[in-house]
């Protein structure tokens, strides 16, 4: 007889919950949020962010950072989300930190930011144009151009994922050695051009299953985290306002037409918490290809769908930029298109299930990556 | 005998040939631009194109709706610039004075609103109504030969550019909500009236609050009898549905050409290029957008013939004007996807009308308002219950459940 041992289960402290709620629901005020987007950055929240360690969560304590899981850093992401902070925090930790470490290279002081990987069907490509070349000593000099680098113009290091000589190699190259271009998101969030030419910083082969695929995955699991986050504030926005607002001697939401609104974007907010906690789970105990892939998806689709939900409720109101709504609407449509469109994840979702046949489907949806086997 | 190379003939000295390259901001969207209205407008206000079924004296040229329908198909071949800020007196304030206003106000007012001199603006939303815009509670005080106005209106689109606002208020608190309001136009220079623009999340400030302390108007300024003002705010509600339905599109093919240029735009960036993958999806709901915009103008054009004709565009133009949003923002939604990551960014392919799309189904209307209107005056359905249609509005303001 065989006996099927349940995996670990994967818990997230509540302190960390607690504690980053806490710091952003001081710091991430309506106007905080409205300031960093008109000045391109909040230090000062930033700095405060740092001190508790959750700047290099998850990222190991013999390479310089806090220690902690992968789901806590996704947490952490998921409250940086709710409150729309307007910080790096998936480029300094999961993703710049997470590189550097299984690259084995030294993290350097201040902030690191990281070019988004080039997809497969070109369609997301941050790095298109860039190409390495390295020295015998650990050298690199990068050349060419990246696009819609988070937070390049604050950052002090820019890390990115290069193919040599068939090889995944990380390059860690000091932001001064390189031109900035600034530019905002919809959503003002710095998404700037970096311009290497000539740029040299160190490199070092990448471990096993440290590439720009798997790159791409983390990216997508931050901004499904970020997604999520967002949703379930913007829900809980709209849900106080119609309660609020009064027309035809009722509350709104006393409407059926109203109601419906409510619905869609509670449904989405459940559905995309939901997606991104599954997804952080298997991600935490080993590769979760099938999982970020849908939980990507889900978020995107439900992004639309929430966003046009929580605006119509809203009425005017949500369209004036001293009302909160936009900055969650804003991000949600920016974070959508990083890390993967609908039409990215869709097609590598489709190939998983290609990939199975027609008796492995479903066991796929039922246990996702384990399945793929 | 007008024919379309009549038409030409008179409109090629005064405007430009539109061409493929002919790219319009939509809805005042992103732009603060009012020159190049103003200039279309006093250039074509002498032969009375722009407003042809107007008399000829206040801007027009008595055309018949035939007639009218003609010029607009032929106007349709140039540049026609976003004419957003002239957009209130053009389509809903002329058409109003026009039924309800004196002669002396057709001659004041309707001229400069054919000519581009004067922008219009309508108070009508204010704190505590939006959707329930029966619910105003800007006061009008008779005192003599001139009424004292106070108050707060908001969401008031082009507040700031404007030189006269048409303005709903309440002249008896003591009648039931529909039944105590009356129609004035108001100077947005006068004494008492302070302009705020609110900042939109797309950057503009087209939409304003505005402040009504004692502000005087004489009593030649009011639209319509004391009372009427639910009607005669109405008949602009009507116009402004057409409107938004027959304008709100976007749309720019060339004369001899069938391909909008939104879509146009698609194809240059290359996003229906491949038949197969990813791109089928584009072209699929490329096309569905198009079939539904098709559908929607001509039942837009019927809603506004209607009006033209001397009728009032009616419920139709809630139809069409649900459409034409939904079309916006299907259009708006499709270019920034087909854009990629870079639709993301500020200068990416479609930044200025996601950002500015979810506005499209609330103002003018939410699409919920537009909904009921269609239920209960088109299909007929029983309407909500309204507790309030014979209490006191000074009872009712605040709600009766």
């Amino acid at each position: 007889m065989s006996v099927r041992i349940a995996p670990e289960p994967v818990v997230v402290d509540e302190l960390i919950t607690e504690t980053a709620g806490r710091l952003f629901g001081e710091l991430c005020t309506h106007e905080a949020v409205q300031a960093a987007e008109d000045s391109g950055g909040a230090p000062d929240i930033w700095e405060a962010f740092c001190e508790t360690g959750f700047d290099l969560i998850a990222v190991p304590e013999e390479a310089g950072g806090s220690g902690g899981t992968l789901a806590e850093a996704i947490e952490v992401l998921r409250l940086v989300g709710y409150h729309s902070a307007p910080i790096p925090a998936a480029e300094n930790g999961i993703l710049g930190g997470w590189l550097l470490a299984q690259a084995g290279l030294e993290r350097p002081d201040g902030l690191v930011t990281v070019v988004p990987p080039r997809a497969a069907d070109g369609g997301w490509s941050g790095g298109e144009t860039c190409s390495v070349s390295l020295n015998g000593d650990g050298t690199a000099v990068l050349s060419g151009e990246a696009h819609r680098v988070p937070w390049a113009r604050s950052a002090e290091t820019v890390v990115c994922v290069c193919e040599f000589d068939g090889t995944s190699t990380v390059v860690s190259v000091p932001a001064s050695e390189c031109t900035i271009t600034p530019l905002p998101n919809m959503a003002g969030e710095p998404r700037d051009t970096v311009s290497f030419d000539g740029a040299t910083g160190r490199a070092a082969p990448a471990p096993h299953g440290v590439d720009a695929d798997a790159l791409a995955q983390r990216g997508a699991l931050s901004r499904v985290a970020l997604m999520a986050g967002a949703i379930e504030k913007m829900c809980q926005l709209t849900v106080s306002y119609t309660n609020e607002r009064v027309q035809f001697g009722r509350p709104v939401a006393r409407f059926q037409a109203v109601q419906q609104h409510l619905v869609w974007a509670a449904q989405d907010a459940a559905l995309v918490r939901m997606a991104a906690e599954v997804a952080a789970r298997e991600a935490t105990r080993g590769d979760a290809p099938f999982e970020i892939a849908a939980a990507k998806l889900v978020a995107n689709q439900a992004a639309a769908r929430a966003t046009k939900a929580c605006h119509q409720a809203h009425g005017a109101m949500g369209m004036t930029q001293e009302y909160p709504l936009h900055h969650f609407s804003r991000r949600l449509w920016s974070w959508r298109k990083e890390y993967g469109s609908d039409a990215h994840w869709s097609a590598v979702l489709g190939q998983m299930a290609t990939g199975v046949g027609a008796d492995g489907l479903y066991p796929l949806i039922t246990s996702g990556t384990a399945a793929l086997a | 005998m007008l024919t379309a190379d009549g038409i030409r003939a008179a409109l090629d000295g005064l405007l430009e040939r539109r061409t493929d390259q002919t790219r319009l901001t939509s809805m005042g969207a992103g732009s603060d631009d009012l020159d190049d209205g103003r200039a279309y407008l006093a250039a074509t206000v002498e032969g009375g194109w722009h407003v042809p079924t107007w008399p000829s004296a206040h801007g027009g040229r008595d055309a018949s709706v035939a007639e009218n329908q003609l010029i607009g198909s032929v106007l349709r071949e140039y540049v026609v610039p976003d004419l957003y800020p002239f957009a209130i007196g053009l389509g809903m304030v002329g058409p109003a004075l026009l039924a309800h206003g004196t002669a002396e106000q057709q001659e004041r007012w309707l001229r400069p609103i054919a000519s581009g001199a004067e922008i219009w603006c309508q108070m009508f939303s204010e704190p505590e109504a939006g959707s329930d815009l029966a619910n105003v509670a800007l006061s009008a005080e008779r005192d003599g030969d001139v009424w004292r106005l106070g108050g707060q209106k908001t969401w008031t689109s082009r507040a700031m550019w404007s030189k006269w606002a048409i303005c709903l208020a309440r002249t008896d608190p003591e009648q039931p909500k529909h039944k105590g309001l009356t129609m004035f136009v108001i100077a947005m220079d006068a004494h008492g009236v302070d302009v705020r623009p609110l900042r939109q999340m797309n950057n503009d400030a087209h939409f304003s609050e505005v402040f009504v302390d004692d502000a005087v108007v004489s009593d030649a300024w009011r639209v319509g009898d004391v009372g009427e003002g639910w009607r005669v705010a109405m008949t602009i509600l009507s116009h402004e549905r057409a409107g938004a339905g027959s304008r709100g599109g976007g749309d720019g093919a060339k004369r001899g050409s069938r391909v909008p240029t939104w879509i146009a735009d698609l194809a240059a960036l290359g996003a229906l290029d491949d038949p197969v993958g990813s791109h089928t999806v584009r072209r699929d709901e490329a096309m569905s957008i198009y079939a539904a915009d098709m559908a929607s103008r001509w039942t837009a054009q019927r809603a506004a013939d209607e009006a033209r004709s001397g009728g009032s565009p009616g419920p139709a133009g809630s139809g069409a004007k649900l459409r034409t949003v939904s079309s916006y923002k299907r259009r708006a939604f499709l270019a920034n996807r087909a854009a990629g990551a870079a639709g993301m960014l500020e200068d990416g392919h479609g930044y200025i009308e996601t950002v500015t799309a979810p506005s499209m189904s609330i103002r003018g209307g939410t699409d919920e308002i537009q909904r009921n209107i269609l239920g209960e005056r088109v299909l007929g359905l029983p309407g909500e219950p309204r507790l309030d249609r014979d209490v006191p509005w000074r009872e009712s303001r605040k709600g009766l459940l």
